[in-house]
């Protein structure tokens, strides 16, 4: 699954990405622009120095020089504890905040510049969002919900009940359509919530945890409807959570962030494998890394490679080491590991194997 | 830390308090000025006032008896339209009105309450009176929505505008009526905008509350779907915010209807509030209890159906609705020209002719008790606290005359007692124990001004710091030097004792409906009715039995002002979050423990806010308590409304206001104190 990821996030990367944000800032407080423009000035564009500045002179600084792109077709997922200030990310992207600093561009458009029309044009045909606690109208059936943007546009009634229909139908709500809100269960309601920003069929799709709020079980059912989803519509996505285990999941890329700053961008295996430092660590202390981790980083180049025995079977370098653990639990010599083409380059002590395990499990 | 700076600075002002009360003490007997502000030191206030709005009111004279003029025809038009309605119509329309709304309950409420309307023989004086509501409620929604609107899209005048309501719900009823009045003429085009001034607030206070309350997700969502402001705001924000606005109509509706029936005392229009306010005035008290039962019915019908506007209803059977109609269309045209005059129905005369004579009967048994009862309260509390002890101490009603030798006893006994509970660690109680001797001894319409206001402005510093202070001290100051002193210490005298009277009974009546689910059962009906009630009808009955005076007043202020703290004690007893009740349990506190130790404390900040409320009511009744007897800046109000002196009116009601806002504000402080030192809200 990762592997194919990847690798369409790195076909696009040439192309112009669809989110691309420079040195962002939100800055919460009165006259956030001009203190931010004074704060870097005297920290000399010192980040860190001109946030504790902010911080002193009784400002909140929620978002913290964020740089990062999101590409076409990928999952950008934003992990961090709560308060890192991932919302409040978001909501600059889409300008339900006012940034204080640095540049967004959406499809090369400098959305800062956006008039009010343009904006209520891209949030029309261009942007969808799903919000943690659903956000439905609750005076308004399921129908009446997912036909709202629709509405906004001004298509008629048969039109836009058609479509709505038809989303319904796609996260599996059908059957429903004249309920209302208050009398779904939460799974059900943020199926409504997804069908409605999935209405006006959208090219960037924001969603901020929209999982959090639901029992586990649930949610890992709606994970896998989302990827489901997600497999046919191509959609470009920034997806929010604080839930690591998600992250690894759904995730082409992540960006974790904490105290509005982020603090490191990468593959799940990146970031289980390499983490910058202690924070990003701790997140993924408790991950199963047996599922993550790839058999690459436990291999050692050996003088001497031994060809790959009869029967059985040689890991591979993107193994993860779970799956490699099993294939070689009965053997205690070095196993050999072969790479795409089939050409031995290195070996496994089955040792490593299992102590990498253990120690990640502590 | 925080508490023992809190100590600390509340010892100090007490302190400060007790200081002030002895250095006045002291000069008082050489210093006259203390007690008495010379007249000729004080601000021609009230002139200026009269003078500066009477030229603008002249000014806009013309204008405002062109809108009277103009007023004057829809009112006209719904007047007779209601009046001519056959009955049968009216009734019928309502009870399928109360259909649609709650079902067969407010159906049979509609019913019942128009027919008893119609029996009492007040159909037309009420259906004048609900002319006027019809004209002024509309008028309130579309002020006091436009209002709320305007709030809620330009965030700059929220504070201002919600400063502004908040002085407007303290200004008392008949202040509005003066100025209203010049500006006019007589007649009951004043009622009808006083109405429709006075209601407007609660409109304006629930759209703004019900729009700020919309889940900010809601809102987002409304944004992100691509919506225009006005779209986000007329197909998300007010639909999802319908129940609280639902309230405000409620709210409005229920004010209008109070104000229209105050405002009989202009007279000039035949509608039911003139209706008792004449047969009081005779004396004719079964007419006067059945009119304001009239009355009553109006308000309990009209509450509870928009009231149920604003709660989650489920569809009635349409048909029912039409059928109601239909029936009663058809009983009208049955019955056309063949029905006698309405005003000849007096199925309830004989009731009232009854009342009357039972109640001379009783008076005449029972006199000497009532006079027994009303003297008690005057001569041992009420005349005690107004002028003191030491006043108030005669061989006429003690038995004995006060000595200077009492006075040395009782401020002996004082401060001992002052000394031992400071001896204990409870300094604060220690000084206010001596304070409050020595406020009873003086009386509390000859406190020395300077007193007052160090122990005011002391009090404010302690619960809102030094800016509430300043406001606090100003507001007397101004109050002072307009020649209102006396006045609005005989006020803040009456008000004060029956507002001690309301938190005692309400606390422990707030109590035991806590601890009795029975109590409360008995209780709830009782209060629910209470605040229906138009401040007006609470008169009758104490006017029955008691005369015109003093302690009707009383009487009058407690009925009304004592619901909000028995509803907030009782709410707060009883909403203990359940794992703090759970672990005092597990560690073994029997009932009254877990009541003295956990609910109690976490009760204090909504009993504070409940006490709060009934010093608001408390105000506001004082003035309409005028009509029975009082002294006071009510009165003046009143006087002023009969004289049309707009100068006296409103300078007289901002001295309400401002000693109803000063109060406001203490408590308010101390409630949010509490709160924060039990970690609610921040
Ligand atoms: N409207 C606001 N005003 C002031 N501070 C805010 C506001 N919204 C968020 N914050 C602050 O910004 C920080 C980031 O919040 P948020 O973006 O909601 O975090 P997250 O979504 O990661 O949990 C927090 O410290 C929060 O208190
Ligand atoms: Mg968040």
């Amino acid at each position: 699954m990762s592997t194919d990821k990847s690798s369409a996030a790195s076909l696009s990367e040439a192309a112009v990405p669809v989110i691309a944000c420079k040195g962002l800032w939100k800055v919460f407080g009165d006259a956030p622009e001009s203190k931010l423009q004074d704060a870097l000035t005297q920290s000399g564009g010192d980040a860190r120095a001109a946030a504790d500045l902010l911080i002193k002179d009784g400002m909140i600084a929620a978002v913290r020089d964020a740089t990062f792109e999101v590409h076409a077709g990928e999952i950008f997922v934003i992990m961090g504890l709560s308060g890192s200030g991932k919302s409040t990310m978001i909501r600059c992207i889409s300008r339900l905040m006012e940034s204080a600093g640095g540049s967004i561009e959406i499809d090369g458009e400098d959305i800062l510049k956006a008039s009010p029309k343009r904006l209520i044009e891209l949030r029309r045909t261009k942007l969808g969002m799903v919000f943690q606690h659903f956000g439905l109208f609750p005076h308004m059936t399921v129908l009446d919900n997912v036909a709202f943007p629709l509405k906004m546009q001004g298509q008629n009634k048969q039109t836009r009940h058609a479509r709505a229909l038809e989303v319904i139908n796609l996260v599996g709500l059908e059957g429903r359509e004249n309920s209302y809100p208050r009398e779904l269960s939460g799974g059900q309601r943020q199926r409504v919530g997804i069908a409605r920003s999935l209405a006006a069929d959208p090219e960037l799709w924001f969603l901020d945890e929209p999982f959090s709020a639901l029992d586990p079980l649930i949610r890992r059912q709606l994970q896998d409807e989302f990827l489901g989803i997600q497999s046919r519509l191509k959609k470009s996505i920034v997806f929010i959570t604080h839930d690591i285990a998600e992250a690894l999941k759904l995730a082409d890329r992540i960006a974790i962030m904490r105290d509005g700053e982020i603090i490191q961008i990468g593959t799940p295996t990146e970031i289980v494998l390499n983490p910058v430092d202690d924070y990003v660590r701790e997140f993924s202390r408790d991950v199963a890394k047996g599922r993550h981790a790839r058999v690459a980083s436990v291999m050692t180049a050996a003088k001497t490679i031994p060809a790959p025995k009869k029967g059985q079977p040689a890991l591979r370098l993107d193994m993860t080491l779970e799956d490699a653990l099993a294939s070689c639990i009965s053997t205690y010599k070095p196993v050999t590991v072969i790479d795409d083409q089939g050409k031995a380059i290195g070996v496994v002590d089955p040792g490593d194997l299992a102590a990498a395990l253990q120690v990640e499990a502590t | 830390m925080l508490t023992a700076i809190f100590r600390e600075s509340g010892a100090r002002a007490a302190g400060l308090s007790l200081l002030a009360g002895v250095i006045c003490w002291i000069l008082v007997p050489y210093v006259s000025w203390l007690t008495v502000w010379p007249t000729a030191w004080t601000l021609p206030t009230t002139q200026w006032i009269g003078g500066g709005v009477g030229w603008f009111l002249e000014l806009m004279k013309p204008t405002g008896r062109g809108l009277a003029y103009l007023l004057e025809f829809p009112m006209d038009w719904t007047r007779l339209t209601l009046v001519n309605t056959p009955w049968p119509m009216t009734i019928g329309l309502v009870t399928a009105l109360g259909w649609y709304i709650g079902g067969w309950r407010l159906s049979a409420l509609g019913a019942v309450g128009l027919a008893f309307v119609l029996a009492s023989g007040y159909w037309n004086e009420s259906m004048s009176t609900l002319s006027l509501v019809a004209i002024s409620v509309p008028l309130a929604l579309v002020i006091g929505g436009a209002i709320g609107l305007l709030a809620n899209e330009y965030p700059r005048f929220k504070g201002p505008v919600q400063s502004v309501l908040d002085v407007m719900q303290t200004i008392p009823t008949f202040a509005y009526l003066t100025p209203l009045l010049v500006l006019f003429g007589f007649g009951p085009v004043v009622g009808l905008i006083a109405s429709a001034i006075y209601a407007a607030p609660p409109m304006a206070r629930n759209v703004i509350l019900g729009l700020e309350r919309v889940d900010p997700e809601v809102r987002e969502a409304a944004i992100m779907s691509g919506g225009t402001r006005t779209q986000q705001l007329f197909q998300v924000e007010i639909p999802t915010a319908s129940q609280q606005i639902m309230v405000g109509v409620n709210q409005c509706l229920m004010a209008a209807l109070s104000m229209v029936i105050i405002a009989a005392v202009i007279g000039g229009f035949n509608d039911i509030g003139w209706e008792v306010l004449l047969t009081m005035r005779k004396a004719q008290f079964g007419q006067a209890l059945l009119a304001g039962l009239v009355i009553v019915v109006f308000a309990v019908v009209i509450d509870r159906m928009s009231g149920a506007l604003a709660q989650q209803r489920q569809q009635h059977d349409k048909r029912v609705v039409w059928g109601l109609i239909v029936l009663g269309i058809v009983a009208s045209l049955l019955t056309w020209g063949q029905l006698p005059n309405v005003s000849d129905y007096a199925f309830f005369d004989p009731s009232a002719e009854y009342v009357d004579r039972s109640l001379g009967a009783f008076t005449a048994a029972n006199g000497a008790a009532l006079d027994g009862i009303k003297n008690g309260a005057m001569f041992y509390m009420l005349l005690p606290l107004r002028i003191g002890l030491d006043d108030a101490v005669l061989t006429f009603t003690w038995g004995f005359d006060w000595t200077a030798g009492m006075t040395l006893g009782l401020f002996a006994v004082a401060f001992a007692v002052g000394l031992l509970l400071a001896w204990r660690g409870h300094v604060v109680g220690g000084i206010l124990t001596v304070v409050a001797v020595g406020i009873l001894h003086t009386g509390v319409s000859q406190l020395p001004w300077p007193f007052v206001m160090v122990g005011i402005g002391a009090v404010a510093w302690v619960s809102g710091g030094r800016r509430l202070s300043i406001i606090c001290v100003a507001m007397l100051v101004m109050i002072l030097l307009s020649d209102l002193w006396e006045r609005s210490l005989l006020s803040l005298y009456l008000c004060g004792a029956a507002v001690f009277a309301c938190a005692v009974l309400g606390a422990l009546t707030g109590l035991l409906c806590a601890v009795s689910p029975l109590a409360w059962r008995i209780v709830q009906p009782i209060c629910d009715m209470l605040q229906t009630i138009p401040l007006f009808v609470f008169l009758i009955p104490v006017l029955m039995f008691f005369q015109i005076g003093e302690f009707s007043a009383f009487l009058a202020i407690i009925a009304y002002a004592i619901v909000p703290m028995v509803r907030y004690t009782r709410h707060g007893l009883t909403t203990t979050p359940e794992d703090l009740i759970e672990a005092a349990v597990s560690s073994g506190a029997t009932g009254p423990q877990i009541m003295r130790e956990v609910r109690i404390p976490f009760a204090a900040p909504t009993i504070l806010l409940g006490l709060n409320q009934t010093i608001l009511y408390a105000f506001a009744m004082l003035v309409i308590a005028a009509l029975i007897g009082t002294t006071g800046l009510g009165q003046s109000i009143y006087l002023a409304l009969g004289k049309a002196d707009v100068g006296l009116g409103l300078a007289a009601g901002a001295a309400m206001a401002m000693l109803a806002m000063i109060a406001d504000r203490l408590v308010q402080g101390f409630a949010d104190e509490q709160r924060k030192a039990l970690g609610l809200n921040g």
